[in-house]
């Protein structure tokens, strides 16, 4: 066992130093590798957290909305509907929202403004997220100026700002009181943006809100699941979309990788046979390379695993940014919660670790059974 | 110690290519002498020290070590015993370039399994013998033909084998190296270590070192020498 172990290691110093030894074509490819990784984790990476954002800001959503449809567009929807579906059998509460966009010259950005629930907010207090305080530079205490629908200035406060615990909606949020909404976009009293429903039993969801259609045929009634749906869809066909162009990118590179390591160069072949001239195994040899293929794949995997990590949840995924968020609510700058899910891991290891060992081992394997005599010869 | 017994050797049998190297061959080289295989090119004498290393299968025939007959024996065991019983001096040396004159040395103890530091001690002392430790960290392609070559006698003792095995030692050394090598195998002689030297040079099979001379052409023995 001892021995076993001691053999390894030996095994292990030689590859090491063999490696070294041809260090020019290994670090090159350990570059080119490190960037596949990186690339492919990146976007595995930034889709899973975006969906994780999702499913975070999702949870707290109700469970149905209603919103008013004209000519397929969201209107505001009359308060007055909100008796109807609570006529409904098995609606437990019906809640209107104010909500909206508000696009800023200044700090060219949408800006989601919201009136949340059960906070007191006066007329002109607001609460902004991380992202608007970033670009506007306003802090707590200061006042920032916004343009009512006809024109005039309106100078609202900053009562705080929201925590960064889920930057994806909260980044471009402001929180205004229901009154300064009304003022600021010219709602009447008698509209709101929408409705939330909550239903007494949740299997019953969607029948509910087929009998909310039924009644209210102007309206169409979505549920939290339908938009969790639609968040997964149109990450899951944004990583796609990434994942096409970077295909050309990974052919190319197993295309080097298979070069380099499945190609054994003359002088290798040479060393395969002096190797087993001098009393080593096919065995042995098969393991130096196993061994030399798995410290380049494991590096680079490592490598690339957490550049990609740092490029997504620190350096707000710059190089994938244009591609990957494209939601005009999106443009303050926004950093996501850190999140990373074994199974993704396990997948980008398999499609880039497992090719490339068994890609060293089988021409080694090929040049390893050949007669040592072979070496007498030249 | 090793007995050949009607040793064949054929490349690319059944092809148009086909080449007899060795016709049938049987030979006994005793242990702790010094036999050199004499004959010019192409006369068999690399495909013969191949099979009595155990590196080359021959197509027909038995070879008996110690003994025992080997012939037949899976790779892995024949692997096994080349490494223990022979240590190998190539022509060309045949040392890795880009690592170390020490590293060289110990590449033959690697799969033995024996701890790094034992092994980096047991080259250290043979190359401290053969004079080499000044150019222990030094990379293999910085030395002079004398010097390589006493890295790779080095390789060979590495693993401590009875039997020593040289194909042409001296064919790119100038008279006084080759002389110093004769010397070497003196010595080694003395240790009571068989040796076994493929050569045409007569600095080699005229060294009143060695015991027997096997003259050999065309694959055949034409003269055993004296036992």
């Amino acid at each position: 066992m001892i021995k076993s172990i001691e053999k390894q290691r030996n095994i292990i110093d030689f590859t090491l130093s063999s490696l070294w030894r041809r260090k020019g074509k290994n670090l090159a490819l350990l570059v080119v590798y490190t960037l596949v990784v990186f690339s492919l984790g990146s976007v595995m990476f930034f889709t899973q957290a975006l969906k994780n954002e999702a499913a975070i800001i999702l949870r707290g959503a109700p469970e149905i909305i209603v919103q008013k449809l004209v000519a397929g567009r969201h209107e505001l929807i009359p308060m007055a509907s909100a008796q109807t579906i609570r006529a409904i059998r098995g609606v437990e509460a019906v809640k209107d929202r104010l909500w909206g966009y508000y696009y800023d010259p200044i700090g060219r950005a949408n800006y989601t403004l919201m009136v949340p629930e059960g906070m007191d907010l006066k007329e002109n207090e607001i609460i902004v997220g991380a992202g608007i305080s970033r670009v506007r530079q306003v802090f707590r205490g200061n006042a920032l100026l916004l343009r009512t629908y006809d024109g005039r200035p309106i100078s609202l406060f900053i009562k705080g700002i929201l925590s960064p615990e889920s930057e994806l909606l909260s980044s471009d949020l402001i929180l205004i009181s229901a009154t300064g909404f009304r003022r600021l976009f010219g709602v009447s009293g008698d509209d709101a943006t929408d409705l939330t429903v909550t239903v007494l039993n949740k299997k019953e969801i969607s029948t509910i809100a087929a009998k909310i259609v039924d009644k209210l045929p102007d309206a169409r009634a979505i549920t939290r699941d339908e938009i969790l749906r639609t968040y997964d869809a149109v990450f899951d066909w944004r990583a796609g979309i990434m994942i096409a162009i970077l295909a050309g990118a990974v052919l190319a590179f197993l295309i080097f990788a298979w070069d380099k390591a499945a190609g054994l160069s003359g002088e290798e072949r040479r060393e395969i046979g002096i190797l087993k001239a001098i009393g080593w195994e096919t065995a042995d040899i098969l393991q130096m390379k196993f061994w030399e293929g798995t410290i380049v794949s494991l590096s680079s995997f490592f490598l690339g695993v957490i550049l990609a990590y740092f490029h997504i949840f620190y350096a707000s995924a710059t190089l994938f940014e244009p591609v990957l968020k494209g939601w005009s609510i999106l443009y303050p700058e926004f950093r996501l919660t850190p999140f990373i899910s074994g199974y993704q891991i396990a997948i980008l290891f398999f499609f880039t670790v497992i090719p490339y060992t068994v890609a060293t081992i089988i021409p080694a394997w090929r040049a390893a059974t050949i007669d040592p005599d072979v070496i007498m010869r030249t | 110690m090793i007995e050949l017994q009607n040793i064949r050797k054929v490349f690319n049998e059944g092809l148009s290519s086909e080449y007899i190297a060795l016709h049938d061959l049987t030979l006994a080289i005793a242990a702790h002498q010094v036999t050199v295989l004499k004959g010019p090119s192409g006369s068999g004498k690399t495909t013969l020290l191949s099979i009595l290393g155990c590196m080359a299968r021959p197509t027909a025939g038995r070879i008996v070590l110690a003994g025992r007959e080997i012939t037949s024996l899976p790779e892995r065991f024949l692997t096994d015993i080349r490494r223990q019983t022979f240590g190998f001096i190539f022509q060309h040396y045949n040392l890795l370039k880009g690592i170390s004159v020490i590293e060289n040395v110990m590449l033959p103890a690697y799969p033995q399994g024996e701890p790094f530091s034992l092994l980096k001690k047991q080259a250290a002392d043979l190359l401290k013998l053969f004079n080499l430790t000044h150019k222990a960290a030094a990379k293999v392609e910085w030395l002079s033909g004398g010097e390589a070559q006493r890295t790779a006698i080095a390789r060979a003792l590495v693993n401590q084998p009875e039997v020593i095995i040289a194909d042409e030692p001296t064919a790119h050394l100038d008279t006084r190296l080759s002389r110093e090598f004769m010397d070497i195998m003196r010595d080694f002689k003395a240790q009571g270590k068989t040796i076994l030297i493929a050569s045409h040079d007569p600095i080699v099979h005229e060294s009143e070192v060695v015991d027997r001379v096997v003259q050999m052409r065309d694959g055949r023995i034409i003269d055993a020498g004296v036992i």
